[in-house]
């Protein structure tokens, strides 16, 4: 194998946390999201310290603490200051509360960011979090992106999931009305569709399958059935296509972020041997970005949340390493395929969250 | 479009009294993006409607022009929604302009959203299926799209709108017969969403599905959507594999030679042209004899040997799995 370009993917993804053109003006609302791949992709480089000096770091943590928010339906973490307003901060926030107000998937990528970034997390409004996600939860068990909008679907559930776990606390959420939603979600193929009725997706899978096995449990007691796990193994192992890489649905081309999404889903479901690694690998080699990044596919333009999400994939299935060493610069930060991070952060959050 | 020359809103007079409000911008941001005086105008005048509460038509201009800027600004989408209702707008104008946008905006989760809080109001889904059609044009495999169609058909439930998905999907089947996405809804209106006038009959209805799937994969035997669709079938109606043993086994095969044309409506053999063994038919031969177990466990695991060795080496450690894996079952 050549090399992974390492300091080319890290210098994109410091590029991107420095600023974005305006022609992706379009990820103004979700730019929280963002930088956590930008930071989570120099985490599994385990490069942030040596190319963050220790006062941006302190910068970043504090923008980020800038964007919880709290209101009349509890605290959270909002995209950006996209909808905050000059003058005295809480002004605004308070004038129009509704819509200044957290979104469940900036919560759960705010918490992670600041765990990458070390912080201790003293500034948490714990009981905020927990009664935001309760206001978001809708009667068929699904989560709302904000308490008062009307989206929702399996991956807010399994960011709600995931603030629980990380929090330690379950009482924000009804698991077994958000666990009636996730079955609804399953098709005939194996995997699950974003809602009720839709078609088996490889991302949504994972937030389904995370979900479930998120959620404490029993000795011996299992989220799924024996035949369910085997038809979801058969079919998430479908979906390594002759590229290498893994595709999101049946019958369509392969494309780097699904090697996570599938690649991680099967390692929860303790069956990461049946992946074919080094294809995998090569296939996220070709989709390299010469000046640095992974885009989705080979010869396609890269972006910080196809870079994540391909390092990440890489640090779960390493090539062989060589006996002089060689394939070295391909293994990366080990992976906790729950929380979507490194095993060092995962182990930061359950240990610092107050 | 006449994006360069639109005059800001800091420029008109009829906008003069709105107090525009500037984004807050205090701590050093990540990935900040930079702005175009365009969208910096229109945002900062949209945060002062926002405080000042207004709903008003000129609202709906303001949250147009930034969604056609950033179609994933899910504020201007919630206040413009809210808008509409306060001021009771024409709603028949707004799925108009959700036509025009929709097809824009193909992969913006608020697009679709939008249409679907304006259509919960009107209660009118008439036009909405052609609607989805037409927009399947210009990508057939939206994720969104199908959502959208599926939500109108289970949401109104209403038989007009069911009575045509069958026909609709034969068009989608004669354009790409590896639409997975097509496959996928029509498991979701043949079985998962009730049983409706004229299909009382499971029997029939399962035997039509059957007949169906056997005859597109002889036109097309490795088509993975049909084979699933296959097994779905099967599988939902708690009918074993083994029933369709006589149908799978020629396509298990090297293809023949010297095979001529048979019509066998019940076990529809390979074209010609196919390309065979077929993979997903030696898994399918695979599962019939596993489940059938003692002597016949020994051919499945020839068989998986050979999608592992031969016909699917892509996915060896899965076929070495199933072998280990029926072992270990056969000698519990």
């Amino acid at each position: 194998m050549p090399p992974l370009a390492r300091a080319a993917h890290a210098s994109h993804s410091l590029r991107c946390v420095t600023g974005l053109p305006d022609s992706l003006v379009d990820v103004d609302a979700s730019r929280l999201a963002l930088s956590f791949y930008c930071i989570g992709s120099l985490d599994i480089l385990d490069v942030l310290n040596e190319k963050v000096n220790t006062i941006t770091r302190n910068e970043w943590r504090k923008w980020f603490w800038e964007q919880q928010t709290s209101g009349p339906h509890g605290s959270g973490f909002k995209p950006s200051s996209f909808m905050t307003g000059q003058g005295p901060a809480s002004e605004f926030e308070e004038s129009s509360p509704e819509y200044s107000c957290p979104h469940v998937i900036m919560t759960y990528t705010a918490l992670l960011s600041l765990a990458i970034l070390r912080d201790n997390f003293a500034g948490l409004d714990r009981p905020g979090i927990v009664a935001f996600l309760r206001g978001c939860q809708r009667e068929d068990g699904s989560f709302r992106t904000t308490p008062q909008g009307t989206e929702s679907d399996l991956r807010t559930v399994y960011c709600a999931f995931a603030i629980s776990s990380m929090l330690n606390d379950w009482s924000g959420v009804d698991v077994d009305r958000a666990k009636a939603f996730i079955a609804l979600c399953r098709t005939y193929e194996g995997g699950y569709g974003q809602e009720p009725s839709c078609e088996a997706q490889g991302g949504t899978t994972y937030t389904a399958i995370a979900s479930l096995y998120l959620v404490p449990r029993s000795e011996g007691e299992e989220p799924l059935t024996a035949a369910e796990r085997e038809q979801t193994i058969r079919w998430l192992s479908s979906n390594q296509d002759e590229s290498g890489g893994f595709r999101g649905r049946t019958g369509k081309a392969a494309d780097a972020c699904y090697c996570f999404w599938c690649g991680a889903s099967l390692r929860i479901l303790g069956r990461d041997d049946l992946v074919n690694g080094l294809a995998l690998v090569k296939f996220l080699d070709s989709c390299q970005f010469k000046f640095g990044g992974i885009s989705k596919a080979p010869g396609e333009h890269p972006d910080p949340y196809h870079t994540y999400l391909s390092l990440a994939a890489i640090a779960m299935y390493p090539p062989p390493l060589g006996e002089s060493g060689s394939n070295a610069s391909w293994h990366l930060a080990p992976i906790d395929p729950l929380l979507n991070a490194t095993q060092a952060t995962a182990r930061w959050i359950r240990d610092h969250v107050p | 479009m006449a994006k360069a020359t639109k005059p800001l809103y800091s420029s008109l007079d009829e906008w003069a009294d709105v107090q525009p409000l500037d984004q807050y911008e205090k701590v050093n941001p990540l990935a900040p993006i930079f702005y175009t005086d365009e969208y910096k105008d229109a945002t900062s005048y949209f945060r002062g409607i926002v405080k000042s509460d207004e709903m008003s038509p000129r609202v709906l201009d303001l949250t147009e022009h930034i969604i056609r800027l950033n179609p994933a600004h899910y504020t201007a989408w919630q206040y413009r929604y809210r808008t509409l209702m306060n001021i009771k707008a024409p709603l028949d104008v707004e799925l108009k302009l959700m036509d025009e946008l929709a097809v824009k905006y193909l992969k913006t989760y608020q697009v679709w959203h939008h249409r679907r809080l304006i259509l919960t109001e009107t209660r009118d889904p008439q036009r909405e299926l052609a609607f989805v059609e037409e927009s399947l044009r210009e990508d057939t495999k939206n994720y969104h799209t199908w959502s959208h169609r599926q939500w109108v058909l289970s949401h109104f439930n209403d038989s007009d709108l069911w009575r045509g998905e069958l026909d609709f999907l034969d068009t989608m089947f004669n354009q790409d017969i590896r639409n997975n996405s097509a496959w996928h809804h029509r498991f979701f209106v043949v079985f998962q969403s009730g049983v409706r006038e004229g299909e009382e009959d499971r029997e029939r209805v399962v035997r039509r599905e059957l007949t169906f799937t056997k005859q597109n994969i002889s036109f097309a035997p490795n088509n993975p959507s049909a084979w699933n669709y296959l097994r779905g079938v099967l599988e939902f109606n708690k009918l074993p594999f083994s029933t369709l043993t006589t149908f799978v086994f020629p396509y298990t095969q090297p293809t023949d030679p010297e095979a001529v044309d048979l019509v066998d409506l019940d076990n529809p053999p390979p074209s010609k042209q196919a390309e065979l063994p077929c993979p997903a038919a030696i898994e399918f031969l695979a599962d019939i004899y596993e489940s059938e177990g003692g002597e016949s466990l020994l051919k499945a695991n020839q068989l998986w040997k050979s999608l592992a060795d031969e016909h699917d080496t892509m996915r060896k450690r899965y076929w070495e799995y199933r072998i280990k894996e029926s072992l270990q079952k056969g000698s519990a």
